[in-house]
């Protein structure tokens, strides 16, 4: 860089940071934004797993062994039995009111059905509309029916005389263990949060590289900005940019702090490469923002076009539903997304450990978006200098 | 003045603050794009990205050490379902986690080598698996692939043990499964995804373009000073109400058409659950529509700027995903944030929609977020009319100075 430009850095550097301190919005939107997001998801999901949620149960036999069933579902982790009803219909309207996600029924004569070897049958009802808490309840359910079926038959080959090792191999012939990669608890909050804060953090990015430069064309002061850089776009631009790159890097940071340190999610490489990534996200993102800001020098429709692709980018991310599962031609959009990238250094480093080499690529790929302002300058530069674009 | 003509002269005033209304929305782009391309295109967006609703042959890689015909069976079984697709087989699990790394698979199904002896011998063996859970889906659909075909294979064995136990016939049968259970999926049959994401995100779609519509709308006239007009028309008393209902008329009337489309339209376009009565829909609607109108008009008073509103208030659209109550099951939100989500008519617009079109629910079942509905319209219209009514107040006092009230967000 030359003392020219590097005096005009510094100039517009001092000049934006003027402008950061005389309306709030600058505050508002990155400090009060992300301490709010913070707060709001580390206390929504400090359960980490919805735990005890309502079900019913429809007993019509209520003997000792249907009594038994309730109290072992009780004990489950998931499941709370929060009322006890006399119908199917009684139960389908307390479902469909929402005070419950699923309903067992346990039909008249179970115990004497049971006793004497005439198989009747635990139905349980699960709201797949609530998807996220009827398969977690759905899955505790079925647990402990089976439970209930194995320990029938364990009582029963007792009584033929069989010994253990043969009983073990009739219940169960073939047990199945399910290692889950990297996230030992299959923590809800693990697979929503670090996607979503640093979605939340390229969303406030995106928005606040474009309303920063959008807001000079629209309060013609662009010439101005232009004038007081030296002509230098290059100077306007990182001048202007560099606050907000080092502000949501260090909101960045601490996120990456507070889900790796203080909520002890699984990190299996270093906190570093987390801190690269969450870097490159904030820069690649104002690249981006850049560029939206570029194509339409009209503050009004740069953030909105900011706030379209940040939100459209935490689906792209891929992690609540998968990228490559979506419609052909949907991956090689995500791909536009500095966000999936950064995803996907998360899956490889935070969550499974594996050598930097493979999340290399995803680095370099964010690291290229900074190519993309380049694109716009003189767009930028005219429009700048021209005045002309609408201010509505 | 008599009655009559105080109602004309009323009714006037409404009609006159609706046709200007009328002519600044459609004379803007901005609010064009929040109005109109919003929520015409958002919907079919988000639909189409989730259209797939599961997943369809995850791969995932075997690694079998057995050898034997009945651990190719099993592979075959798990090969079978409609989920999971097995692309490759290794001979350790070391090339299989290369595998993984490379992200060529998502889970690997490991067969011990003594499986087929155990099995042979008539004890337990096992099986295990290794899931991908970078999302929960991976997770779950590899998970039940899995489990649905080793239970499959287990039940088959079941059955030969207790034979060759000399448990034959009935007998077997009790034995094998002496209490049956049976799962019953309602509402989702799939379990898919779109189907239980898609009624939420189509009522936050029509929320969030309203109140950021509604905030550009009123971010320009504060910049455009236009709030001296609003004055004139209302030199009598209760003028503000008149400015109001008028503008509030031009919404309402604005979102009832895309409310229908969204909620009623777009569920049968994209097959989506759509199960309840369309006018318990539409009923609902009214309040929904009128509690998110003045909920915005309110929070629009403090909205000092054309894009202030996307700027500040954009990243509530997840929130505002999360606080509805779906996704995270409403009974597991604590009281804080409950209390929290109860202000924002979304989240009752989402509870109750959800209940009506995807459970089949009919209005009394929804009492609690229909009554409440109602009440936030009525809480956020007085708010609303004491927010304009200050302002009004505020800036005819001091009409020469630009901007006064503004605090410059």
């Amino acid at each position: 860089m030359s003392n020219d430009t590097f005096t005009a850095f510094k100039n517009t550097l001092y000049r934006e940071l003027k402008r950061m301190v005389s309306r709030p919005i600058y505050f508002i939107s990155t400090f009060v934004i992300m301490t709010f997001c913070y707060i709001f998801f580390l206390t929504f999901f400090n359960e980490g797993q919805p735990n005890k949620m309502p079900i019913g149960i429809v007993d019509l036999d209520n003997s000792s062994l249907s009594r038994q069933f309730t109290r072992n579902l009780e004990a489950t982790q998931q499941v709370k039995v929060v009322m006890r009803l006399s119908s199917h219909k009684e139960a389908r309207e307390e479902m469909q009111r929402g005070n419950i996600y699923a309903f067992v029924e346990i039909k008249r004569h179970f115990s004497n059905d049971a006793i004497t070897n005439r198989r009747p049958t635990i139905t349980f009802y699960v709201n797949d509309g609530y998807l996220i808490a009827g398969s977690l309840i759905s899955k505790d359910i079925t647990y402990m029916s089976a439970a209930t079926s194995i320990g029938m038959q364990r009582k029963i080959l007792r009584a033929k005389g069989l010994d253990e090792n043969r009983i073990k191999g009739i219940i169960q012939p073939i047990a199945l263990d399910t290692h889950l990669i990297g996230n030992p608890w299959a923590n809800y909050g693990t697979y929503l949060l670090n996607v979503i804060l640093p979605g939340m953090l390229q969303l406030m990015v995106l928005l606040m590289t474009a309303f920063p430069i959008g807001v000079e064309y629209k309060q013609r002061t662009s010439r101005e900005w232009v004038e007081n850089a030296n002509h230098s776009m290059f100077a306007a631009l990182t001048g202007k940019l560099l606050p907000y790159t080092v502000i949501y890097t260090v909101l960045g940071v601490i996120g990456n702090i507070l889900l790796y340190k203080y909520m002890h999610y699984p990190l299996n490489s270093s906190i570093g490469w987390m801190f690269l990534a969450t870097f490159l996200l904030v820069v690649s993102s104002q690249a981006v923002g850049v560029i939206f800001i570029g194509i339409t020098p009209v503050l009004r429709d740069g953030v909105t076009f900011a706030g379209i692709f940040g939100t459209l980018g935490i689906t792209f991310a891929g992690s609540t539903f998968p990228v490559e599962q979506m419609p052909t031609g949907t991956r090689i959009i995500s791909d536009l997304f500095p966000i999936h990238h950064y995803f996907n250094i998360y899956v490889d480093q935070a969550l499974n450990g594996v050598a930097i080499h493979y999340s290399l690529i995803s680095y370099v790929i964010m690291l290229s978006f900074l190519i993309l302002p380049f694109f716009v300058f003189d767009r930028l530069k005219n429009a700048a200098i021209s005045q002309s674009y609408p201010t509505k | 003045m008599p009655l009559h003509k105080k109602i004309i002269s009323i009714l006037k005033d409404i009609l006159n603050v609706l046709k200007i209304e009328f002519q600044t929305m459609f004379r803007d782009r901005g609010v064009v794009i929040m109005f109109v391309l919003g929520p015409l295109a958002y919907p079919i967006l988000y639909c189409s990205l989730y259209k797939n609703e599961t997943l369809i042959d995850v791969p995932i890689a075997a690694v079998d050490c057995s050898r034997s015909p009945q651990s190719r069976e099993l592979l075959r079984h798990i090969d079978a379902t409609q989920n999971v697709a097995v692309i490759s087989k290794y001979g350790t699990l070391a090339e299989a986690k290369e595998a993984y790394n490379e992200k060529k698979v998502h889970g690997v199904v490991y067969i011990p080598a003594d499986f087929s002896k155990k099995l042979a011998t008539g004890d337990q063996t096992s099986v295990s698996i290794y899931c991908d859970i970078s999302s929960f889906m991976y997770y779950r659909i590899i998970n039940q692939a899995c489990s649905n075909s080793v239970l499959a294979m287990s039940n088959q064995i079941q059955v030969e043990r207790l034979n060759a136990n000399g448990i034959t016939g009935e007998s077997a049968n009790v034995i094998s499964n002496p209490i049956p259970y049976n799962g019953v999926i309602l509402y989702n049959e799939g379990a898919g995804f779109a189907s239980f994401l898609m009624p939420v995100i189509l009522v936050i779609i029509l929320f969030q373009t309203l109140f950021l519509g509604i905030g550009m709308i009123a971010g320009t006239s504060r910049e455009e000073n236009r709030f001296h007009v609003l004055v004139s028309s209302s030199v009598h008393r209760g003028g503000t109400v008149r400015v109001i209902i008028g503008k509030s008329i031009c919404y309402f009337l604005m979102y009832a058409p895309w409310a229908f489309y969204a909620l009623e339209l777009i569920p049968r376009i994209f097959n989506l659950p759509h199960i309840g009565i369309p006018f318990d829909v539409m009923m609902l609607m009214i309040p929904f529509l009128l509690a998110t109108i003045f909920f915005s008009m309110t929070v629009s008073v403090f909205i000092p700027n054309r894009e202030t509103g996307i700027v500040i208030f954009m990243f509530m659209s997840l929130i505002l995903v999360f606080l509805s109550g779906v996704s995270w099951p409403q009974s597991n939100i604590n009281g804080f944030w409950r209390a929290f989500a109860w202000m924002y008519p979304s989240t009752c617009g989402v509870q109750a929609y959800m209940k009506i079109n995807t459970l089949g629910a009919d209005l009394h079942h929804i009492s609690f977020e229909y009554i409440s509905l109602w009440v936030q319209s009525l809480i956020y219209f007085a708010t609303t009319c004491w927010a304009y009514h200050w302002q009004i107040k505020k800036t005819s006092k001091k009409q020469l100075k630009e901007d006064v009230v503004t605090i410059h967000i």
